[in-house]
């Protein structure tokens, strides 16, 4: 005769089967949602298949809550009892919370660097509103069309400023043009990106970068051309800073 | 009587039971138990506004049971199965005796008399399948009801078609007599 706790053993071998393709246990939020009778049907029926596999878990959910005691009570706390729980939970309230700790600590953060780049947005607009003279323009020409492979154009600037000016073609068609300039060594790292701009009658695109804003090294400008919601790169300038 | 004014008395009143029904519910130490009562009033009062006067007891008792279902859903979440054992303590690795070796033909016996099991619980339809799993892991008539949603008079009868298909389908008339509890 086969007994209950044959059968029990196997549910339970069944039962880590069914863990390992069903995961993680709901979680609270969750819980409380399905015992609330707040989910539509189906939803019901995936956390109850969920729950059932985590009979330890279930219990939290079925076990019989206690009525409340009656003063007369011994259940009920004597007034001994009463200021020695109650302390410990006054203690608890008490304590630092780690969220708010946290945000404390972020938001003293986050006003500092707020006041920093205040300060360097500052400056650098008084810088932008004075007038700059710029007599030096960079052509820059597709790469691969260079002629020299393997030696990007080193800017040069007597200003402030480098006039950047990619050779696009003539037959152009897009409706707006946008730039990018990007690490060469390393073309994820974005170093400046400009708006989409309505492509001009001649297709000129000309881009002032303030020296300060590029470090020496290698970079690429790449060119995309932007026609409805549809984007492609159109060509991509490698080009070299050298050091100041 | 405001919630701040009425709150001691409520603790009064359920702190030792709260404690109890952790203690006997899941098995932990008063210690830990202690712990999680505590736990549960700190949170009762952190959202104490959020309950209407009358219905106190029952939102106290989601949050004391919400309480129980995070500390074990997080200890089942960290590090399934891991138990810590110190290298250092002689103690903790006993010397396991030498186990009796069933022979080949009785092992093989073992584990396709518990795969028929584990086929025929699978196979049982949904509402007896829930309903005898849950039996088996030791929860009571009312608890599987209040789980499942449905009467007791529903789980008995459910329990009973569960039996009466897993006998068949096993060749075993006296498995899972009726009146076992």
């Amino acid at each position: 005769m086969t007994t209950k706790s044959e059968f029990a053993t196997a549910n339970r071998e069944l039962n880590a089967e069914n863990r390992a393709s069903l995961g993680e246990p709901p979680t609270a939020e969750e819980v409380l949602a399905y015992s609330r009778g707040e989910l539509a049907p189906d939803a019901q029926a995936r956390i109850r298949e969920r729950l059932m596999v985590y009979p330890d878990l279930l219990r939290t959910l079925t076990a019989p809550f206690p009525a409340p005691a009656e003063t007369d009570h011994p259940d009920y706390l004597s007034d001994h009892e009463f200021t020695r729980h109650w302390k410990a939970l006054q203690k608890r309230r008490q304590r630092p919370r780690r969220g708010p700790q946290f945000s404390h600590a972020f938001g003293a953060i986050a006003a500092t660097l707020a006041v920093v780049l205040g300060v360097l947005l500052w400056r650098a607009e008084a810088k932008l509103k004075k007038p700059q003279a710029v007599w030096e323009q960079q052509d820059l020409y597709p790469d691969g069309r260079r002629g020299v492979e393997g030696a990007p154009k080193a800017l040069t600037a007597n200003g402030e400023s480098y006039l950047l000016v990619p050779a696009l073609g003539s037959d152009l068609t897009a409706e707006k043009l946008r730039g990018e300039i990007v690490d060469a060594a390393n073309p994820s790292r974005t170093v400046w990106s400009s708006e989409a701009v309505p492509r001009t009658s001649d297709s000129s695109f000309v881009i002032l970068v303030p020296r300060d804003s590029l470090k020496a090294g290698t970079y690429r400008l790449v060119v995309y051309a932007i026609t409805g919601e549809r984007q492609e790169p159109l060509s991509s300038y490698t080009f070299r800073v050298p050091a100041r | 009587m405001t919630n701040e004014d009425r709150f001691p008395a409520l603790f009064r009143k359920s702190y030792k039971r709260i404690v109890r029904f952790y203690v006997l519910s899941f098995r932990v130490t008063e210690e830990d138990a202690e712990e999680l009562t505590q736990d549960a009033f700190f949170r009762f009062l952190e959202a104490m506004d959020e309950y209407r006067g009358d219905a106190e007891w029952a939102y106290l008792e989601t949050i004391a049971r919400n309480v129980a279902y995070n500390r074990i859903r997080s200890q089942k979440t960290a590090k399934r199965g891991a138990e810590m054992i110190d290298i250092h303590d002689r103690n903790a690795i006993p010397e396991p005796a030498a186990p009796v070796e069933p022979d080949y033909a009785q092992r093989e016996e073992t584990v396709l008399r518990s795969k028929r099991l584990r086929d025929a619980i699978a196979a049982l339809p949904l509402g007896s399948r829930e309903c005898i799993q849950l039996w088996l892991n030791e929860f009571t008539y009312d608890e599987i009801a209040k789980f499942l949603k449905i009467s007791v008079d529903a789980v008995k009868s459910r329990l009973r078609d569960a039996k009466k298909i897993l006998r068949a389908r096993l060749g075993d008339p006296n498995a899972l007599p009726e009146d076992e509890e």
